[in-house]
């Protein structure tokens, strides 16, 4: 049986897949503190691991709220002056350096080895010019191979000068143009440290022996990537990583590999254009040309301490077969591609007792499709859109300390034009 | 795919296992599962991969999905999961000749820009692990514009049960080097095995003789590895060289019915289309010391003629690390990567000569070895995390091939 099922909407799965999906909002934007002076504090506390682990770890703070990983994405605008007040109420010394930002201008607090430190309950301020648009990473510089694995890490947007949030762009060039951004900052942590940390044996820590176990984009482990942004039960990891879009959209992933190892960033469903590394658009004439020497990949190779700005679109051309399920004479689809219009699905799907079926499966084979599903199947799929499994092609990395699936991976979804998810309704009234 | 089987030989304490795995197995199928091949004829009368044949467009082929024994190049055996090639078996012996037929790699998959490819996926269920009822899957890495019923990603999708069979439709209109493998529990079932190559010939190999492609004189029987346009990746030999590793107390875990060491996952025997040097170079298909097959049929040994162009279609789909592979000798011109000629959004030429590639898993390279301005010999390509050179604690072997020009 290979049609097109109109089988009716099990209205329990769908409520489970809103719970699971769309408590918080979904961000076309991404998440993160606007402006231009941050107050951070750095501050202890326990994130949730994807297998329900309590992982004992030290992060910035927005102003005075709760240690938070990864920190909080810094929003800026080109040509601002930046600044930085950091409080420390860790047992040691911290600090921040921002990699690409420069010159750093450090007040307060005392010397270190690669920025100044805020020593255990003093202060420190950093001030700089947020001179060129682009992704970029901003962690402690003080004992970083401890300290950024222990969680004081995130993330630092800067947006190019006339940006204008109807019309983003990643860089001033049209060329870098999107509908829609996201964050994957991919971090991995080894317990045994934060073991130590938490019973104050630091001096038992012994890095050489460095063995992740979990592996994190924007701080949460799969499944929670998946869950909403700032989802209650998720205090100290607000960010999430989903993804959400239409056929033909142009939606920014910001990689940044913002801990120790190197991850092969996989995405499924097509390739996606590699415009920017490091701050700087892949052009052969600086401030130009354009993104004209952007590269294609289907992995994108995310090393520590780097940011790729990639842009993913998914329109279903060329599949030679009608990704909706049209009848010839059907109303086109905004974006279709219309060689495949009305061409039949080409092969008879097996029987349902003969398949498996996954938890974002519709029942469906055509995008919007809905259909029936044997009992305490599929329910994590409300819209009926197509799922891009996205994760790191290391896949010992879709693991939670032993557990398989979880890390790092997340789903994106391409929802059909006009399908607005309850994810995204959550995105448009502005939150949770 | 090679079409070849191989003859099993006297059934060993493996076989019979098996043989009762297969009876539990078989009884507790669901009612109406059955091997279905999915293969309709070429009715379009459109000439869609340019050959001047308006009826061959499609190609089907048939993979078996189930477990099977390989050995190391150390001698250790391993069990796998995998898949065999049954293109052509008639649908009520697949499930018998599937079993136990494992192949690692996978066989290779081989299609032309513009050919529509049906391929059917049989479940022939794990014989050596009759309490495993896992479905399976093809992905087809880096298929572009995917959907994901034909994916093989089974969260946003479908996988096929035990002696069932699932036919997957490619429109194939990308050529370039990618990769497939079984999606289901993904690090489990690749550290298991279930990898192989997959490439597209481009359209291009199929101009009529003396096209001119912008100064290049295109000729009948020209290849080149992209729609370049003007030659610049003709090659004369190909070989795609597949990375990847194994951690062996996964694969005994496996066997012996005990929890998995996902977290522990340290991959000590590196290796290139399932070898470890000095297998690597062995030109001939090896079998394995349990059932005797030959499961691993391909090798890893590259040779030209001097004055020829070598492509190297490198990929990894190792489950824990990235791998730098380097010729020693002989400049390594990079064209393609990621299935995708290597030239920005206009056309600008990014194509670069190097001596080493770094491979991300689920990364692929294609790699023009120029053996013009080389004198003939033989020379080595091999991964230069040297640690890489080992097969297991045995030092000088593992990721290591030869390439001999004459």
């Amino acid at each position: 049986m290979n049609a097109r099922y109109a089988g009716p909407v099990r209205s329990a799965a769908l409520a489970a897949a809103i719970l699971s999906l769309g408590c918080g909002p979904a961000a076309a934007m991404i998440d993160g503190v606007i402006g231009s002076s941050f107050t951070f504090t750095a501050k202890e506390g326990s994130i949730s691991a994807g297998d329900g682990q309590s992982i004992y770890c030290w992060g910035y703070a927005n102003g005075n709220g709760l240690m938070q990983y990864p920190g909080p994405t810094m929003i800026v605008s080109q040509g601002s002056a930046v600044t930085v007040a950091l409080a420390n109420e860790l047992p040691e010394p911290v600090s921040i350096v921002f990699p690409g930002q420069g010159p750093v201008t450090a007040r307060g607090g005392r010397p270190g080895l690669l920025a100044r430190e805020a020593p255990p309950g003093g202060r420190c301020e950093y001030t700089f010019t947020a001179h060129r648009p682009g992704t970029y990473i901003y962690h402690s510089g003080t004992r970083p191979e401890l300290q950024v694995e222990m969680g004081l890490v995130g993330a630092l947007i800067v947006r190019p000068a006339g940006f204008d949030t109807a019309k983003p762009r990643a860089y001033e060039h049209p060329g870098s143009a999107y509908e829609d951004e996201f964050l994957y900052l991919l971090t991995e942590m080894d317990p045994v440290i934060h073991e130590h940390a938490l019973k104050g044996t630091l001096d038992r820590i012994d890095t050489t022996a460095y063995w992740p176990v979990y592996w994190f984009i924007n701080g949460r482990n799969a499944p929670d990537t998946m869950l909403g942004a700032g989802v209650p039960w998720l205090p100290h990891q607000p960010y999430n990583c989903m993804p959400m879009g239409h056929p033909g959209d142009r939606m920014l992933f910001r990689f940044i590999g913002g801990g120790r190892d190197l991850h092969p960033l996989h995405t499924h469903g097509n390739h996606t254009l590699l415009i920017a590394r490091d701050g700087r658009m892949l052009e052969s004439v600086p401030g130009v040309s354009g993104p004209d020497l952007a590269v294609q990949m289907f992995t994108v190779t995310v090393a520590p301490g780097a940011t790729y700005d990639a842009v993913f679109r998914w329109t279903g051309a060329k599949l030679g077969w009608d990704i909706y399920g049209h009848a010839p004479g059907d109303p086109m689809e905004p974006g279709e591609y219309a060689p495949d219009h009305g061409k039949p699905f080409p092969v008879v799907l097996p029987d349902a007792k003969d398949l498996a079926f996954g938890p974002q499966y519709s029942g469906s084979q055509f995008l919007g499709g809905q259909g029936l599903l044997p009992p305490g199947e599929g329910g994590f799929n409300p819209t009926a859109g197509f799922f891009y499994m996205s994760h790191s092609h290391n896949e010992k990395e879709m693991t939670n300390n032993d557990i398989f699936p979880g890390g790092m991976m997340t789903m994106v979804l391409i929802d059909r034009p006009g399908a607005m998810g309850p994810m995204m309704q959550a995105a448009e009234k502005g939150g949770n | 795919m090679n079409p070849g089987r191989t003859d099993m030989r006297m059934p060993s304490a493996a076989f019979i296992a098996g043989l009762a795995a297969l009876a539990i197995a078989l009884a507790a199928l669901p009612l109406g599962a059955e091997v279905v091949v999915q293969c309709p004829p070429d009715t379009d009368g459109i000439d869609t991969d340019g050959d001047g044949d308006p009826d061959n467009d499609v190609v089907c082929v048939h993979s078996a999905a189930g477990d099977g024994f390989i050995n190391m190049a150390d001698g250790r055996l391993q069990y796998i999961f995998g898949f065999s090639d049954v293109t052509g078996v008639p649908p009520e012996m697949v499930m018998h000749m599937g079993m136990l037929a494992a192949e690692f790699p996978a066989p290779t998959i081989v299609v032309r820009e513009g050919q529509r490819l049906y391929l059917t996926l049989t479940n022939v269920g794990m014989m050596m692990r009759p309490d495993l009822f896992d479905p399976h899957t093809i992905h087809w890495h880096g298929f572009p514009e995917a959907a994901p019923i034909f994916d093989g990603e089974p969260f946003a999708s479908i996988s096929i049960n035990m002696g069932s069979s699932l036919t997957y439709f490619y429109n194939v209109v990308e050529p370039g080097t990618y990769m497939y493998h079984c999606h289901v529990e993904a690090v489990e079932h690749m550290q298991m095995g279930m990898l192989g190559n997959l490439y597209v010939l481009p359209i291009q190999n199929n101009l009529p003789d003396g096209t001119d492609l912008n100064g290049f004189a295109h000729h009948t029987g020209n290849r080149y590895v992209y729609n370049d346009g003007d030659g610049s990746t003709f090659y004369d030999v190909e070989y795609a060289l597949q990375l990847s590793g194994f951690y062996p107390e996964f694969h005994d875990a496996n066997m012996n019915v005990q929890p998995l060491p996902f977290a522990a996952i340290d991959d000590r025997y590196p290796m290139i289309n399932g070898r470890g040097y000095p297998e690597t170079i062995d030109p001939d298909p090896l079998p394995n010391t349990e059932t005797g097959a030959l499961t691993r049929k391909i090798s890893s040994l590259v040779t030209a003629t001097k004055g020829q162009k070598v492509l190297l279609r490198l990929s990894n789909l190792s489950t824990d690390r990235f791998y730098t592979v380097s010729v020693l000798g002989i400049p390594m011109r990079v064209v393609g990567m990621c299935a995708k000629i290597l030239r920005g959004p206009d056309g600008k030429d990014l194509s670069y000569v190097t001596t080493s590639v770094n491979i991300g898993g689920g990364e692929s390279y294609d790699v023009i070895l120029d053996t013009s301005a080389v004198p003939a010999g033989t020379y080595v390509l091999y991964c230069t995390n040297l640690n890489e050179l080992s097969n297991d604690t045995e030092d000088f072997g593992g990721m290591m091939t030869e390439i001999r020009i004459d």
